[in-house]
């Protein structure tokens, strides 16, 4: 999905490099939003912490997790750039009231924060988060036990829940089925 | 006038309050005229110092006479209070003894102190872009020997920004509210303080409850501060209320005290594995009224 990615570089949008209360993050958030609606074709915003210092907790709630949450199903917000811990527990706690799941992308590893999967999930978001796209036929034909309706049920939570995302393709079978893709 | 005499020792919120105890209470109707004595030796801590500056505001907007008396002059707590810049804010009218300073030692030395930042105005339409830069600033300056200092000063940067914004968002008031650091004993505690004079956060978060969180509605105060805290709670809904929250937990990772001044009620929270809970809380009730919430951490740095 290359060509469906973005970079949102977040401190191009703040007056300064910190990003403090809740005021301050409402106004970047419609500068955000300004940004997303400018790029319609984009499905993955990976939003770049680069040179941003510091964000607190109402900041990150009103900004990054506010349009994740809002996008949920159909547009996917993931961080990068982003090393410091303190600033990611701020962004955890954030994302973890609003019930919305975040990755923090490193390089080639992500880091979740916010809503964690629930135990019957899990597995199946820790398959899609490790590669590219995922059917549920792939996660079913791996995990011995899991018919492909119950893995394509728990893919669908995920995405319902904003952990993934999917997009319609034609099934060998002539129907239709989803291909879901990890976000970032 | 009703005299409140503070002890001649270190003056802590705990101090504060049994002063005020003893006298009727300054906000109460028939109060027209408050003193409060600080005799020689009687050291006033930050929290407090705000505290008072936000009462003695309060009753002069409530249009009483008030008055503070520094019975050793410059030379005793008063000279520190004068560092502090507590005089910049005091309102004119409050009637100082022996004479209000004649300079500001906060204007002259602001910035200056590895161990203090000067009081600073909470008033959320002259927003001071640089306070939390000068507070964390200082506390790195006072604690750069530490491994973990930069975690600490990620931390208190938060704490500042959520109780500073919490301020900001729920105004309610035409009086400002103020916020304070200081090192104590060669750095192994750290008061941070927080006030402000408008609705309590129990006036503001009980209306919303019935509807918001019928399941909190019969806590009581105490309980329910608990859980502001632990869970995030807020009038705003369940999305929110995680700046408080979130604030308690960097918090507690530093083993920090919470004292919480309702309007009256003090609270005081101390971390027991790993959080803030009900059990190990301590609730004075039926204090002599003070608008507002004035909130204080004390972190043991050592």
């Amino acid at each position: 999905m290359n060509e469906e990615t973005k970079v949102l570089p977040l401190r191009e949008l703040m007056a300064r490099p910190e990003g403090w209360g809740r005021n301050e993050g409402r106004s970047v958030y419609r500068r955000m939003l300004d940004f997303v609606e400018g790029n319609p074709g984009t499905i993955v915003f990976k939003v770049s912490m680069k040179d941003v210092q510091r964000i607190d907790i109402s900041f990150a709630s009103e900004t990054i997790v506010e349009l994740a949450r809002r996008y949920r199903r159909s547009k996917g917000f993931c961080v990068i750039d982003l090393t410091d811990e303190d600033l990611i527990e701020n962004l955890d706690a954030a994302a973890a009231k609003k019930d919305q799941p975040i990755l923090v992308w490193r390089g080639r590893s992500a880091r979740l924060v916010g809503m964690e999967p629930s135990e019957g999930t899990r597995e199946a978001f820790q398959f899609a988060l490790g590669r590219a796209q995922s059917r549920a036929a792939e996660f079913a034909g791996e995990k011995k036990g899991i018919s492909i309706a119950n893995a394509s049920m728990k893919f669908k939570q995920l995405w319902e829940q904003g952990f993934l995302l999917r997009r319609e393709a034609a099934a060998g079978s002539g129907g239709v089925e989803y291909i879901y893709h990890r976000i970032g | 006038m009703q005299v409140i005499r503070f002890p001649a020792q270190w003056l802590t919120s705990a101090k504060f309050e049994a002063a005020l105890k003893n006298a009727r209470g300054p906000h109460d109707a028939g109060t027209f005229e408050v003193g409060f004595e600080f005799p020689t030796n009687c050291k006033v801590m930050v929290d407090v110092a705000i505290r008072l500056l936000s009462l003695a505001n309060q009753l002069v907007s409530a249009t009483k006479r008030v008055q503070l008396n520094f019975e050793e002059g410059e030379a005793g707590t008063m000279g520190y209070l004068n560092r502090l810049g507590f005089f910049d804010f005091l309102a004119p009218e409050v009637e100082v003894l022996p004479a209000r300073p004649g300079y500001s030692a906060a204007e002259i030395h602001r910035g200056g102190s590895t161990a203090l930042v000067e009081i600073a105005r909470i008033n959320k339409d002259v927003r001071d872009e640089g306070l939390l830069a000068r507070l964390t600033g200082t506390l790195m300056r006072s604690c750069s020997g530490r491994a973990d200092a930069s975690e600490l000063e990620g931390a208190a940067w938060t704490i500042f920004a959520e109780l500073i914004d919490n301020i900001f968002s729920h105004s309610g008031t035409r009086l400002d509210g103020y916020a304070a650091l200081q090192v104590y004993s060669g750095g192994d505690r750290l008061l941070v303080a927080v006030s402000d004079s408008g609705l309590g956060i129990m006036d503001t978060l009980r209306p919303s409850l019935k509807i918001e969180f019928p399941h909190l509605a019969g806590l009581s105060d105490m309980d329910l501060l608990v859980e502001v805290f632990r869970q995030g709670i807020s009038r705003h809904g369940a999305d929110r209320g995680c700046g408080l929250k979130g604030s308690a937990a960097k918090a507690i990772k530093f083993r920090a005290d919470l004292d919480v001044r309702l309007p009256n009620q003090r609270v005081l929270l101390s971390p027991a594995r790993g959080e803030y809970r009900a059990n190990t809380a301590y609730c004075y009730d039926g204090l002599p009224l003070i608008w507002g919430t004035h909130i204080a951490f004390a972190f043991q740095l050592a």
